[in-house]
């Protein structure tokens, strides 16, 4: 490893290292605009420059530019290093505004930090400044190209890193300008990156703006959970509030970088209507009070029914405390077995998921980027999980070939091999893969490969499929057995049960001949992980439990942080067992339908008001902290103090006069400790188990954690998965009549995410109506010429008892056979019931484009 | 095609040619044709016909002539008779030509703007690059061919290894002529010994510098050569894929270039199994978008992707990865000029002409206060005052020579006290300037040297590419405070400011652009310092050229 002096201390590095990063480790931060560890160095805005005393490199060098090697002596405050860094930052500042007072950037910027470190402070230029028109790039990103210092991160993040090309250096020279050719919103998902890269003002965070400064916000350690993969995050809370999220590089989940659904979609927290109040029979009352009588109308049920009749309903957005708290509470009041999803079959799918993973063949994040083959199986990324896209862009920057096997019309920011066949196909295909991959020696693979259709004895065309399909299989087969570290990826939304296990079985034999790569699971929430390992009665679901409402067994529920009525697939039929019920408890933080509906509720507080420790879909144990107190934020407490001093209730003027002892809005607490109360009010303490630390807790109800000492997580988070997992899985039988003949007059409805409008948390950031877009469905060309159907249709689809409205999309690129529905936010797709059933065509009408139609689904 | 019938080709198109009792070569090259050379070139076939002459003479294109600036240029080459360049033609004249010579026959050519081969700006020139610019017809494969083009490229593929074409390119001591002038022989045994799936050979004709149109020239008078040159390179290092970069504003040498390649993949000189042999290569045209960084080869290889053409930071250098990750050979158009002529003839034939470290010939664009401009080919070595006086035919208007200066916006200025310095890279760069890619642009005592290096100034903060702060901020900062010196407004410290920022731009700057764009700068202030001084101290402009009233800037 090469050794070198700077700054008269010595180093060793890894070779390969820039001399800039070495510095860096020995505290010598040494400036920089262009250079950002994750793009490589650029070489662009000179002002890393350092002067190389002895080494192969002599003189003032640029510090990005050159690997460390062995005997080098750098200075980084030699004088002439000195007074050429002053004089490149005199150039940056040539046509910068000095518009500091008003630019959001003032206190967290590069440029402000290096003018003044750099020495520079007296203008000798007499020219006048190059000024820019600002473009309007959506709903999140301000552009103020005037401050703009040209370091190039924001376009070769955007197009390199990323692979969206919608943004980039237009023009030459002095009069280079970073936009598009129009304005318009940036089309990538991670635009909000931006933010954090540019080391000035040109982006800020639109959401944020003016609201703060950098040295006034609450700053804390935090985790995203929009989506299953737990990136790291800073939250940054001013007045009660969170009014920006930032990226946080961890070593196995994210390098720094969000999507914009993590960014942007923290506006749940502080919705206007979010519930801070207990209340009985939709009145407030105070918290204790609901507790009491809560409690009170629990033991009254289980005096008169039974403790069986007491039911209780977790979800995947709570963190592991309050999981684990449920399922404590359930266990020690005896209730029914506690559920932890809303819908069954998913339940179900990632059960299975978790038990397939092991230490050694779960990979992280971070170990995507690293793979040279990826498969991805039923998992559409960008949408699902979207920062699992970049991780993949990656690993395909490094030439990693990609190849996706899923029915819906997929787009990611590279080249890939899509065989878009049904999700019946899907477990077809992988049944026959695994059959190829077994019988090939992987360490000697022979060459060339014989096609897998004679490999798999010809199944492969016992089920029918077409030749086009059978070529990509062999290309696929042929990547595979080529790959050094070949990571499978795999999703739970639009697959079959079996499929998470043939992916892992694949993934373990292609491990065990190459000795690297795994498999990579995305599942449907943040905590889904921590939800399975709770969940641990096999039979029992939510399905049963709404069973045993219908027939009068279960006669109270109690519903800790989830919407059933939002994920229940069929809502019709859940809406009427809630009229049942004797009682129906509520704990939650989001104004959802299910807590209008609650005969008692009481409000809990969000991820950045208490913290709390989530399990990603790696199995990897993290823990976000505290970022603000809890209340009302000061300005809508303002709002409600202006209101009533317009006369609607008693109260003040501006500035509020609301005299209490309490925060406004202070009462929630977090989930498990209102379980805590109950708990207190349900069981005498004396008979209970009761301790005062969750993490007692957790370490009863979940055996894995059973050796762990509690609070505190390394880094990375603890893994918390076996060593090995319990063995190959089943030889299944080969099914090979899962598809439909193409006669038949009927699609298969898939309800799959998207990036924006799906998921639930961030539907109620207001932000998020502006970049949800218009509901819509997809379909294959020949599927909508069969019904007669065009690009752009307005569209009915009625089942049952429900119908929605969309527009319809044509996609070339996807499965024929299917209809591909985004859970859009405005529509009522939980009515359709009969969720993974199939629609026939009759059902499918085009209905009249006049404007009532239109207004109507808008 | 193999060889025998390229020797077959070049047989019969040499019998025809004689077969004509006279033939009119009129220059189709864009300074003759932009005079109006295409009329001139009607014109005489016209009056052929009308004469009912055409079994018995020939109009046909052809390439560069030399003397440019005195189009449209006319060859006149009788069957025996002697031949001869006819300057500035008009469609009168054309019709004067061809009576003459159907009267009293080719002994009565008009004397009238006749230029004679024996005139001053011939005598000194020496053509190797340029042997067949001017005499065939960039249009016709046979004409080329039967000046020789290809047969270098035959007989290579039949008897010489890769190794052996790369040692005569060693041997023959050429140097690129794109400006750096980096050993060809050098680039391409590193090239030959680079590990890659294929291998690319990219021909730079981007040719930004202003003035300069030597390989525009090249490319619109004789594409062919262009060709087998690189197809030679190609055999050499072991590619199978060429792309000539063209820039924007030459449609009509990337036409031709279009052109020759197809005609040479027709007969099978070019595409697959050449000559009957085991070597491919096939060429595109790929055009620029008219940026002079984009002669930048990193800058030039991410335009032919299709990416924004900007450089970045080398290593690692083409040769290791270059286009799409492949091994990449960038030259010269005008570097791949010389190969066929070096196999034909032998490297140490070539290495017989120039000086010690700079062998061979140099191509030109004289420009500027001279009697004679246009495009000349000298062998290395020659002084300046040969090509000013001699070639040039000196100062016109009775004025005194002031300086010249080379490299374009890269270059320098030489003095009228290094008149006699030998024209070769050493030499110039001891001088302050380089020999960059062949503009030469000859000053008389009305230019004024701070405006001149104002002129490169601002020429290299337009076309700077954006990319590092200090050629895209110092360019500004220093066209300013030039601007200032010639507005009368500077002062003193001015002058140092003005200094630092030569020194800064040239050590820091990524590319080649920002770290030569202070050259014309330095270089003026080195042989001029009393002009900036005669403007800063004094008020006053020596040249006459700067108006002093004071009102710098806005
Ligand atoms: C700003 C800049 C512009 C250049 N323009 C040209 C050009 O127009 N034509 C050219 O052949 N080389 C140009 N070069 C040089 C090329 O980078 C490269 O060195 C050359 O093409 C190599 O060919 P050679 O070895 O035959 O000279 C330029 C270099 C720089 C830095
Ligand atoms: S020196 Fe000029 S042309 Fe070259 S990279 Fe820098 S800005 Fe671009």
């Amino acid at each position: 490893m090469p050794k070198l002096t700077i700054d008269d201390l010595e180093i060793e590095v890894p070779p390969g290292t820039k001399v800039i990063d070495a510095a860096e480790q020995l505290g010598i931060m040494i400036p920089r605009f262009c250079y950002l560890k994750e793009l490589g160095p650029a070489g662009a805005c000179r002002m890393c420059a350092v002067k190389f005393l002895q080494g192969p490199f002599k003189g003032v060098q640029m510090s990005c530019m050159v690997d460390a090697q062995d005997g080098m002596v750098v200075s980084t405050n030699d004088p002439e290093a000195v007074a050429f860094r002053k004089q490149v930052i005199e150039w940056l500042m040539l046509n910068h505004p000095h518009d500091c007072p008003v630019c959001d950037e003032g206190g967290q910027c590069l440029l402000q930090d290096e003018t003044v470190s750099g020495g520079h402070g007296l203008r000798r230029y007499l020219g006048r400044k190059r000024t820019y028109r600002d473009q309007y790039l959506g709903p999140f990103i301000a552009h103020e190209m005037n401050r703009c210092i040209h370091c190039y991160r924001c376009s070769r993040f955007y197009q390199e890193y990323a692979g969206y090309r919608d943004l980039g250096p237009l023009q030459i020279a002095d009069r280079v300008y970073f936009g598009r050719f129009k304005d318009g919103p940036l089309e990538s998902p991670f635009s909000g990156n931006l933010v954090d890269i540019c080391p000035t003002g040109v982006y800020t965070d639109k959401t944020a703006r003016f609201r703060v400064r950098h040295w006034d916000l609450e700053r804390a350690p935090s985790l995203c959970i929009h989506c299953s993969l737990g990136c790291h995050t800073v939250a940054n809370a001013r007045y009660r509030e969170v009014v920006r999220i930032e990226g946080r590089s961890s070593g196995k989940v994210n390098a720094g970088f969000l999507c914009d659904r993590g960014r942007f979609g923290f506006g749940y927290a502080a919705h206007p209507e979010r519930p801070r109040n207990a209340k009985i029979a939709a009145q407030n009352v105070p918290m204790s009070a609901a507790v009491r009588e809560a409690g009170r109308r629990l033991l009254e049920i289980r005096e008169s029914s039974g403790a069986e009749a007491i039911a209780v309903l977790g979800s995947g957005r709570s963190c592991l405390e309050t999981l684990g708290m449920v399922q404590h509470l359930s266990r020690v009041g005896k209730w029914t077995a506690p559920d932890f999803f809303e819908n069954p079959q998913m339940e179900r799918k990632v059960k299975a998921i978790v038990s397939q993973l092991d230490a050694r063949l779960a990979v992280s994040l971070r170990d995507v980027e690293k793979a040279d083959c990826i498969l991805a199986i039923g998992v559409d990324p960008v949408n699902e999980a979207p920062m699992l896209a970049l991780a993949m862009r990656q690993a395909f920057r490094k030439d990693a070939k990609v190849v996706v096997v899923d029915p819906r019309p997929i787009f990611l920011p590279m080249r890939f091999e899509h065989l878009a066949v049904s999700s019946a196909r899907i477990e077809t295909l992988l049944q026959v893969l695994l059959q190829v991959l077994r019988q090939t020696d992987l360490a000697a693979p022979p060459a060339p490969l014989p096609q897998p259709i004679q490999l798999s004895e010809g199944l492969l065309s016992e089920v029918a499929f077409d030749s086009s399909v059978q070529a990509q299989f062999h290309a696929l087969v042929e990547t595979l057995v080529g790959s050094r570290n070949p990571v499978i990826l795999c999703g739970s939304g639009v697959v079959g049960e079996s499929v998470s296990s043939l992916a892992a079985d694949c993934a373990e034999v292609l491990q065990n001949a190459k000795g690297k790569g795994g498999i990579f699971y995305v599942l449907p929430s943040a905590n889904a992980f921590g939800a399975a390992l709770l969940a641990s009665s096999p039979e029992h679901s939510f399905l049963d439990t709404v069973e045993g409402i219908e027939n009068g067994t279960i006669q109270a529920l109690v519903v800790v942080e989830s919407d059933p009525l939002r994920h229940f697939p069929d809502g019709p039929r859940l809406q009427a067992a809630l009229t049942k019920l004797q009682f129906l408890l509520v704990l939650d933080y989001l104004p959802s339908e299910t807590v209008r509906r609650a005969d008692i509720f009481l409000p809990t507080c969000t991820l950045f008001e208490v913290g709390g420790s989530f399990i990603n879909q790696q199995g990897r144990l993290q823990a976000a902290e505290k970022v603000h107190a809890v209340g009302t934020p000061i300005h809508q407490a303002t709002d409600e103090a202006m209101r009533s001093a317009r006369g609607e209730e008693g109260g003040g003027k501006h500035p509020p006069r609301m005299y209490d002892l309490g925060i406004p809005g202070g009462e929630p607490k977090a989930a498990w400790e209102v379980l805590d109360a109950l708990m207190e009010a349900l069981v005498p303490v004396a008979e209970g188990t009761w301790r005062e630390d969750p993490w007692e807790v957790l370490k009863q109800e979940i055996p894995l954690l059973a050796s762990w000492n509690g609070r505190g997580y390394p880094a990375d988070g603890l893994h918390v998965v076996p060593e090995k997992r319990p063995g190959a899985a089943v030889a299944l039988p080969l099914e090979t009549e899962a598809h439909t003949s193409p006669s038949e007059a009927s699609l298969q409805l898939l309800l799959v995410d998207w990036t924006f409008g799906t998921e639930e948390l961030s539907q109620y950031a207001a932000v998020m109506r502006q970049v949800e877009g218009e509901p819509f469905l997809c379909m294959h060309p020949q599927d909508a010429e069969r019904c007669g159907l065009a690009h752009g249709d307005a569209l009915e689809v009625r089942l049952e008892e429900g119908s929605i409205r969309a527009s319809l999309k044509v996609r070339e690129n996807m499965a024929c056979g299917v209809m591909v529905l985004p859970r859009h936010g405005r529509i009522q797709w939980q009515e359709l019931r009969n969720l993974s059933g199939r629609v026939p065509f009759e059902c499918i009408q085009k209905i009249s484009t006049d404007t009532q139609v239109i207004e109507d689904l808008r | 095609m193999n060889r025998v019938e390229l020797q077959a080709m070049a047989e019969t198109e040499r019998n025809r040619q004689k077969a004509f009792q006279c033939r009119f070569l009129c220059c189709v090259g864009t300074p003759c044709l932009s005079a109006g050379g295409g009329v001139v070139q009607e014109a005489l076939k016209q009056a052929i016909a009308v004469q009912g002459l055409d079994a018995t003479v020939e109009v046909v294109g052809a390439g560069c002539m030399g003397p440019c600036s005195r189009g449209p240029l006319v060859r006149v080459l009788p069957a025996g008779g002697e031949e001869a360049i006819y300057e500035h033609m008009t469609p009168e004249k054309a019709g004067a030509l061809v009576e003459a010579f159907a009267g009293p026959g080719c002994s009565s050519f008009p004397e009238e703007s006749r230029i004679s081969s024996d005139s001053p700006f011939f005598g000194k020139q020496v053509k190797i690059v340029l042997s067949g610019s001017g005499r065939v017809d960039p249009d016709r494969l046979e004409s080329c061919v039967a000046e020789g083009a290809y047969t270098a490229l035959a007989h290579a593929l039949r008897e010489m290894t890769p190794e052996e074409v790369c040692q005569e390119v060693v041997r023959s001591g050429l140097r690129g002529r794109g400006g750096a002038g980096y050993p060809t022989g050098v680039k391409w045994n590193l090239m030959r010994k680079a590990q890659g799936e294929r291998k690319i050979v990219v021909a730079n004709g981007d040719e930004g510098d202003p003035g300069a149109y030597m390989d525009r020239t090249l490319m619109e008078s004789d594409p062919h050569r262009v060709l087998e040159g690189m197809a030679l390179a190609a055999y050499a290092v072991g590619a199978d894929q060429g792309y000539v970069y063209v820039r924007g504003e030459y449609p009509l040498a990337a036409q031709r270039i279009q052109r020759a390649i197809q005609a040479a993949e027709r007969q099978g000189l070019l595409g697959n199994r050449i000559l009957e042999s085991r070597f491919n290569f096939r060429v595109d045209v790929r055009m620029g978008a008219g940026a002079f960084v984009c002669g930048e080869e990193t800058a030039l290889m991410a335009s032919i992707m299709g990416r924004r053409g900007q450089p970045v930071p080398r290593p690692p250098y083409p040769a290791q990865r270059g286009l799409w990750g492949l091994p990449t050979l960038i030259n010269n158009v005008e570097t791949f000029g010389n190969i066929a002529p070096i196999i034909q003839h032998g490297g140490e034939w070539y290495a017989g002409y120039g000086t010690e470290k700079s062998r061979g010939t140099k191509v030109f664009a004289l420009a500027g206060k001279v009697s004679w401009t246009g495009l000349i080919e000298v062998p290395l070595g020659i002084t300046l005052r040969e090509i000013v006086f001699d070639i040039g035919g000196g100062i016109p208007g009775g004025r005194s020579f002031k300086a010249a200066q080379t490299g374009g916006p890269s270059g320098g200025c030489i003095p009228a006290a290094h008149l006699d310095t030998p024209m070769d890279y050493e030499s110039l760069q001891e001088l302050g300037s380089i020999m960059g890619s062949g503009g030469l642009i000859v000053m008389d005592d009305r230019s004024c040297m701070p405006d001149v290096a104002k002129f490169f100034m601002e020429f290299c903060m337009d076309e700077s590419c954006g990319k590092c702060a200090p050629c895209r901020g110092g360019t500004v900062q220093m066209v300013r405070l030039l601007q200032r010196i010639t507005d009368g407004g500077a002062a003193p410290e001015d002058l140092e400011q003005l200094k630092e920022l030569c020194l800064l731009l040239k050590e820091t700057s990524l590319c080649g652009l920002g770290q030569t764009a202070p050259n014309p700068v330095l270089s003026t202030l080195r042989h001029f310092r009393e002009e900036y001084d005669a403007h800063i101290r004094e008020g006053r402009c020596p040249a006459g050229v700067c108006d002093l009233s004071g009102n710098s800037m806005e």
